[in-house]
């Protein structure tokens, strides 16, 4: 309900904003010179473009709300079938991205706990500020030139550093795992300075195991939180990403359409944005009452 | 809680492994003859009667063929499924003969009842024809005489008419096709008679064309009677800066429109030949507003046009390819470049000018005034082709002549145009492309949908009209877009800036790359690897 709620506020904006920056899309669409005034005029009116702004939105409202999201003005394509074209890309990349996020925010964290007053731990801590610093369209491009550098004396490497997929995943998945290895890394060094820290050295458990083994797990549900979050902001990197790395997929549609002034797949995606944000909100709260049984408890 | 660390890495470990596999089976090793081409721009929509991109032409030049093709070195049009044609001397019929040994890809013949079929497609209004509608001009009736012969009647003479005819969103395609899958889906599934057969478009990934063996009706503009490349997949590369990495990594063969710098350093590789192609059309230009002060002075116009080094800015944001442009039009077959107005680099000249007409800096700030209003001028670009950056450059030597100068980006088309609507600027930069000069009416003339300088003029009108139904005689035709632009000169409408030059970069194992008339296309069936 709340996910609906949401979803309906953004796709109104969305509506307005558009109309507003975007301009007009008659003139969009025939933007080639051709079309005079009288052609211009008979087209807007063929697509419903005439009327009044509010009558355009209680008609593109009441089509929401029976999930019919319309047709791109370009095509004649029905959007929810633009969008699930362009899906699977989106999420294949927001997968592979999260998983290294993880994967890299995880040993990230754990080395600059775990190395905290040596050189190793201060590096792993200051490559976590720079991926949480750095845009995605600059470690973008940085990843790519390095590609090349690296291609020229390993041609074979290129089998094993898929540019379509993993190149875009593991920038994708850098820029989240800064904030995942700082939340880890301060999980780890809080715990780590609880008494019952101190008792498991007592008993004479190297600190390794004390780390990864004790300390670790209370230091993992606001990772896993903030996980299902970055999930959302992945989304907004996916713009990028796929541009730079020539991806098919939902975030260039979206900058596309915008760009284009072809407002109902705008709209389209910008809903279906809106529900996932949502959506990975109530999963963050769900995974972090599973992991942490304090939360089970009180419930 | 160690099992849960352990699964955790072991699913990252799977996923990791999963993709290496799956990247591993995409990039192994490629067919003899497969060519990778670079694509510069996701188009929404791909069907050429219905959509308007040119990014489009590239794959679908090859898939189709149109009645009349126009040489590019002659500017003349020469016979394509049409044999010959012949025009009525009110140049208000065209009358088509056929071929009559050609078949669509998917067989059905190809003969006067698909020409009909086509144009009335193009033409229903439930389609929504972006451009291919607009091409035909005042067409009033196709009329079948045989089964391959047809006439098409114009209400009043459209001298371009043939271009139009010859230009790829008028290609032929295959009624059988287009009646199966509609309007919306035929996209994918279109079907021409040219060289190479459409087999599979996924937007914003790839579009693959097949060699179609069964061709045997090449125009003459072709040099090879069939395609010589198995087949072509086509990518999208949005972003510029990546797109000489992709020709590096060795991920595409050939992609336009890489940025001047690429290009230069691309140009000196051994392994790469760049192809600077010129786009007819016209150029980036500045359209100054006339119905707005102080643009609506042509003297202050003339001093604003003297006062841009534009070999600098065209030197500096486009490299060594481009030159500077002078007129309002340039295509093979209509060279407007007119020397005999250049309003040259002049700052003095411009300084004079604006003394001259009153517009002083006596205040002592810098910035010129005229009865007490300063000297305050807005520029308008759209935030493709490098225009605000020109837009920058024209802003600097504005200023130095006492202007004060406000830049501002409009994000798209709808906004350019609602620029237009409210009138609150004093120059807009933007280009467009075709071969034929009547587009210049749109821009020109006083009803004209982009008339961005506001001017009228009832001659003016007149004589854009009567170039546009000159349909008998070429040089006469020439002769009056010569009078227009030394019109367009004299009344210093516009800031022209450079004609549109298209770079493309290409892995030198490709020979045989040339171009069609329209410039953007590229004419595949020549296409040839070499190991």
């Amino acid at each position: 309900m709340e996910g609906l709620l949401t979803a309906w506020a953004a796709v109104s904006l969305t509506f307005f904003a558009l109309r507003v920056v975007a301009g007009d899309p008659v003139a969009s669409l025939l933007s080639q010179g051709l079309a005079s005034p009288e052609q211009v005029e008979s087209l807007r009116r063929s697509l419903g473009l005439d009327a009044p702004l509010l009558i355009q939105y209680l008609r593109f409202l009441r089509g929401f709300l029976r999930g019919d999201l319309g047709v791109s003005l370009y095509t004649g394509r029905p959007v929810s079938v633009v969008i699930a074209e362009q899906l699977p890309a989106t999420i294949v990349l927001a997968l592979t991205g999260l998983s290294l996020a993880i994967f890299f925010g995880l040993c990230l964290g754990v080395t600059a706990a775990w190395k905290e007053h040596s050189a190793a731990g201060r590096l792993a801590a200051r490559v976590a500020g720079l991926a949480t610093a750095l845009p995605v369209a600059f470690t973008g491009v940085i990843s790519l030139l390095l590609y090349r550098y690296i291609l020229q004396f390993f041609p074979s490497i290129s089998i094993i550093a898929s540019r379509r997929l993993l190149l875009p995943a593991t920038v994708l998945g850098f820029a989240s795992a800064g904030a995942i290895a700082r939340v880890v890394q301060a999980g780890l060094v809080e715990s780590m300075r609880s008494p019952y820290m101190l008792a498991a050295r007592a008993r004479g458990i190297g600190r390794g195991v004390r780390l990864l083994w004790h300390a670790l797990r209370p230091a993992l549900p606001p990772a896993t939180s903030l996980s299902a979050l970055e999930a959302a902001y992945l989304f907004a990197g996916t713009v990028v990403t796929e541009t730079v790395f020539s991806r098919p997929g939902l975030g260039r549609l979206l900058v596309n359409s915008i760009l284009q002034g072809d407002y109902p797949i705008a709209q389209g995606v910008v809903a279906l944005a809106a529900l996932f944000y949502t959506a990975s909100h109530i999963i963050a709260d769900i995974l972090a009452f599973l992991i942490d049984p304090r939360l089970r408890r009180t419930a | 809680m160690k099992s849960r660390i352990q699964s955790l890495t072991l699913i990252t470990l799977v996923f990791s492994f999963l993709f290496l596999s799956i990247a591993a089976c995409s990039t192994g090793p490629e067919e003899p003859s497969t060519l990778i081409y670079g694509l510069t721009l996701a188009p929404t929509g791909i069907d050429p009667h219905l959509n308007a991109s040119s990014e489009l032409g590239i794959p679908l030049h090859s898939v189709y063929d149109t009645l009349v093709f126009l040489n590019p070195d002659t500017g003349k049009f020469v016979p394509g499924l049409a044999d010959n044609w012949t025009i009525s001397p009110d140049g208000l019929t065209y009358t088509f003969t056929l071929r009559r040994d050609v078949i669509f890809h998917d067989g059905t013949p190809f003969n006067a009842q698909a020409v009909l079929a086509n144009l009335d497609r193009i033409r229903d209004p439930d389609n929504h024809s972006q451009k291919a509608v607009f091409m035909l001009g005042p067409l009033e009736e196709v009329e079948i005489i045989d089964d391959y012969t047809v006439a098409i009647h114009l209400s009043e003479p459209y001298a371009p008419l043939l271009d139009s005819l010859s230009d790829v969103y008028l290609g032929m395609a295959s009624p059988t096709a287009f009646e199966t899958w509609g309007p919306a889906e035929y996209q994918f599934h279109q079907v021409g008679t040219g060289p190479y057969r459409l087999v599979e478009y996924i937007p914003n990934d790839r579009l693959t064309l097949d060699r179609n063996p069964d061709y045997a009706w090449a125009p003459s503009i072709y040099l090879q009677p069939q395609a010589d490349i198995e087949n072509i997949i086509f990518r999208f590369y949005e972003d510029s800066s990546t797109r000489a990495l992709a020709l590096e990594s060795g991920e595409i063969d050939i992609i336009g429109e890489v940025p001047p710098h690429d290009a230069t350093r691309l140009s000196v590789d051994a392994d790469f030949t760049l192809y600077p192609v010129s786009i007819p059309g016209q150029p980036m230009q500045f359209f100054f507003n006339t119905q707005l002060p102080p643009t609506d002075d042509a003297i202050v116009r003339r001093a604003l046009i003297h006062a841009v080094d534009r070999s600098y800015a065209v030197n500096t944001v486009f490299g060594v390819y481009s030159v500077v442009a002078h007129s309002p039009f340039s295509a093979s077959a209509f060279n407007l470049e007119s020397q005999d107005l250049i309003l040259d680099y002049d700052p003095t000249r411009a300084e004079a000018l604006l003394e001259a007409t009153g517009w002083t800096a006596e205040d002592g700030d810098g910035i010129r005034s005229k009865n007490n209003i300063p000297l305050e001028l807005r520029i308008v670009s759209p935030p493709w082709g490098s225009n605000s950056e020109i837009a920058q450059l024209i802003r600097a030597d504005w200023e130095t002549i006492g202007a004060r100068v406000i830049l501002e980006v409009a994000p798209g088309f709808g906004p350019l145009k609602q620029a237009q609507t409210q009138g609150e600027y004093h120059a807009i930069g933007i280009n467009f492309f075709g071969t034929d000069p009547d587009l210049l009416r749109s821009f020109f003339s006083s009803n004209g949908l982009y008339n961005w300088t506001g001017f009228a003029d009832p001659e003016q009108d007149q004589l854009l009209l009567q170039a546009a139904q000159t349909s008998l005689d070429p040089e006469e035709r020439l002769r009056l877009y010569q009078q227009f632009v030394s019109d367009v000169q004299e009344e210093a409408l516009l800031l022209p800036i450079r004609f549109y030059v298209n770079l493309i970069v290409a892995n030198k194992r490709v020979e045989g790359l040339h171009f069609s008339a329209q410039g953007w296309y590229p004419i595949l069936i020549d296409l040839r690897i070499t190991h």
